[in-house]
């Protein structure tokens, strides 16, 4: 039962709902049930005083004759039959009331009118020495209920008209006992209800589960099923669809990026083997150095690739590490202009360096190097012979603009705005595909960004903009 | 000159111990952080190669160790994490150095004399240097080839330097960007070789013994024949 208890929220959930709508619902019915009893008891004290007075006025006008007892008498008697009929299933009067005369001046002894026995009455009012006008309530010895008395006093006499509080009592009792039923009923439903909506709220979850288990067991590309409403078990299922869909997207990612290294990996292994195989075979051993250098070439653009596709990885996943320091951009962009323009003027490309002086960023000068580097060749890799490229660094409005342009023929349409992918690349490229990703992605870890489109004249333009140094101008 | 390696990768460690003796070094190995440990507080090596990854200790705690036990001898560091790190960089600047696994020897080897070379003596600074018929003035920033004075650019003056300087050792492409450039970049293409052909053609156009040769898979040398 514990187990049970503790395994399913619907049970814990319902069952607290319960407990605090049962002590909501008593409280309610005590009030209810206050109330009443109040109104009950107010309702025979306002009878009794209203008697109480009509006796009075009675005894007080009835001359002090020998019918006057008899009168008096008669008229209580009215009286305490004027009740509504107040009787229980046996036939019994519920409500007892008693008239009580006592005159000091009247020979013929106090006036008695009532069920019992007048000596106990009288003990009894003696006993609580009543205050005239105010009901109050007596115990009579031999009766098991009390009454409720009011005492007026009149020319001397005084008049006693009580009223017993069985009848209330029996209607309190009725009262109490609906009460209780209807208490108990409602807490029940109450509970049912509750029960029942968390049993269903909660199927769906173990439905969620259920589905959930499967995809991880299984299928990647089945879905939880998402109704119309969005309540928070529609949103949750939503929000792990949302997961499924991105970690079906980056387990897919994997596998392209895991199928295009292998690829990458796999021709040069296989040309290495093979320049070695082939050098096994042969005898001479001034052919042999040729194939071993040829090997360690293959090896050395092996590795180029391998720690490429790393880096691109690691900035991707944001863990690349800078240390930055001021550098000066300008020096920092001339100075590999002036490494690579003898590669550019063997190919007869037109250099412009349109660079402004002393732009300075806060950046990692190796990582800035070596995407520069790689922009560069990117440059003579893919320009034909005899192109203008166009080198402009500027500084505007607190960033570090570098603009790289050509009137080459341009990124290829259906790379262009794909570029800073991994593994994009041309189809007459020789590259892994990796280098414009890793420039991106370095351009993102210092806070700038990278961007690729069409110059006027067809060319391609490369932007990269990081947020510059400003020195205050003297 | 003695030197220790500390290694646990054994095939490494063969190829390193193997490679350095063919070279002239006396040649210890250690395995592990604490065969190293008691052998470097012997105090009798030269300069140690010690890799980052020990089985037992970090290779930068036992560095420490010997440094406080005030074992002076240059470091050179084998790093199998690429991204160097940042301790390591400060290491470097304190006179040590370190290479990147998979290193190919020759820049190990270069690397490993420069640090010897520090540590040994001073610089002895000449403001000549001299290769065979070649004689670099680094006041005035001249070059000559026998009588005639070559025309460099002063990217051209420091390549010849450099090369000078390691005159008749190998030096790699990485190297010569590292240490001519002072930028650590892999170039795809062929950027370095167009400075040395370029060079070349200036230094060895008018004579019938070429200096700059091309080591095929490695890098460049300046040799006399």
């Amino acid at each position: 039962m514990l187990k049970f208890w503790k395994a399913t929220a619907a049970w814990r959930i319902s069952i607290w709902t319960t407990l605090a709508f049962a002590f909501g619902t008593a409280l309610a019915f005590s009030i209810v049930y206050f109330l009443v009893a109040k109104a009950i008891q107010e309702r025979s004290d306002a009878w009794l005083s209203g008697e109480a007075e009509v006796l009075v006025r009675v005894s007080v006008n009835t001359p002090q004759d020998r019918l006057y007892n008899r009168i008096v008498r008669e008229v209580a008697e009215l009286a305490t039959q004027e009740l509504p009929d107040e009787r229980n299933a046996r036939g019994q009067r519920l409500n007892s009331v008693f008239f009580l005369e006592n005159d000091p001046n009247n020979t013929a002894g106090p006036l008695w009118v009532g069920p019992g026995l007048e000596a106990d009455f009288q003990r009894a009012i003696q006993r609580t020495n009543p205050v005239p006008g105010v009901p109050q309530t007596i115990r009579v010895e031999g009766w098991s209920t009390t009454f409720r008395v009011v005492t007026r006093q009149e020319n001397g006499r005084t008049i006693y008209l009580g009223l017993s509080t069985r009848g209330a009592r029996h209607l309190l009792r009725t009262l109490t006992g609906l009460c209780l039923l209807l208490w108990g009923s409602t807490v029940f439903m109450g509970f049912l209800i509750s029960y029942l909506s968390a049993h269903r709220t909660l199927l769906r979850v173990q439905s969620i589960t259920n589905t959930v288990a499967r995809i991880g067991s299984q299928d990647f590309g089945e879905r939880l099923p998402q109704p119309g409403n969005s309540d928070e078990i529609s949103r949750l299922a939503q929000t792990f669809n949302h997961m499924l869909d991105r970690i079906q997207g980056s387990v897919h990612e994997l596998r392209s990026v895991t199928d295009a290294v292998a690829h990458d990996l796999k021709s040069p292994v296989t040309s290495i083997r093979g320049v070695l195989e082939s050098a096994l075979s042969r005898d001479s051993d001034e052919t042999w150095r040729d194939s071993v250098a040829e090997a360690i070439e293959g090896l050395d653009g092996l590795l180029c690739t391998l720690d490429t596709t790393l880096d691109v990885a690691e900035a991707q996943a944001g863990a690349l590490r800078l240390e930055r320091t001021t550098v000066d951009l300008s020096t920092v962009v001339r100075q590999l202009v002036d490494l690579y323009r003898p590669a550019m003027d063997e190919r007869h490309h037109e250099l412009i360096i349109d660079i402004e002086d002393h732009i300075a960023a806060d950046a990692d000068r190796s990582l800035l190097n070596r995407i520069l580097s790689n922009l560069v060749e990117n440059e003579i890799a893919h320009l034909p012979v005899g192109c203008r490229i166009v080198f402009r660094l500027r500084s505007q409005k607190g960033s570090a603009n570098l603009v790289i342009e050509d009137n080459g023929p341009g990124f290829p349409p259906d790379i262009a705005s794909r570029a800073f992918e991994r593994f994009v690349r041309g189809k007459q490229s020789q590259g892994h595909g990796l280098g414009l990703a890793f420039v991106d992605a370095v351009v993102r870890a210092h806070g700038g960004t990278a961007k690729i489109s069409g110059s006027p004249s067809g060319g391609a333009v490369v932007t990269l903009s990081l947020p510059a140094i400003v020195f205050p101008t003297e | 000159m003695r030197l220790l390696v500390v290694e646990d990768d054994l095939a490494i460690q063969r190829f390193l111990e193997r490679a350095l003796e063919e070279s002239g070094y006396q040649v210890d190995v250690a395995g592990n952080g604490k065969k190293a440990e008691s052998k470097a507080l012997e105090g009798i090596y030269d300069a140690f190669i010690i890799d980052l990854g020990l089985p037992d200790i970090d290779g930068l705690d036992l560095i420490a160790k010997c440094r406080a036990q005030g074992i002076s001898a240059p470091v050179l560091i084998l790093s199998a994490r690429r991204s160097v790190d940042e301790r390591v960089r400060g290491l470097e600047q304190g006179g040590d150095d370190y290479l990147t696994k998979p290193f190919s020897f020759a820049e190990l080897l270069a690397r490993l004399r420069g640090l010897l070379r520090r540590f040994s003596a001073p610089q002895s600074d000449s403001v000549h240097l001299q290769a065979a018929d070649l004689q670099l003035d680094l006041v005035r920033h001249e070059a000559r080839r026998g009588d005639q004075l070559l025309q460099l650019t002063p990217q051209e003056f420091s390549l010849l330097e450099y090369l000078c300087r390691n005159a008749g050792r190998v030096v790699t492409r990485t190297m010569i960007l590292d240490h001519v450039w002072r930028m650590r970049i892999d170039p795809a293409t062929n950027v370095v070789d167009v400075h040395i052909y370029r060079l070349r053609s200036k230094v060895d156009q008018n004579s019938s013994t070429p200096l700059i040769h091309t080591i095929r898979g490695v890098g460049y040398v300046l040799k006399h024949a």
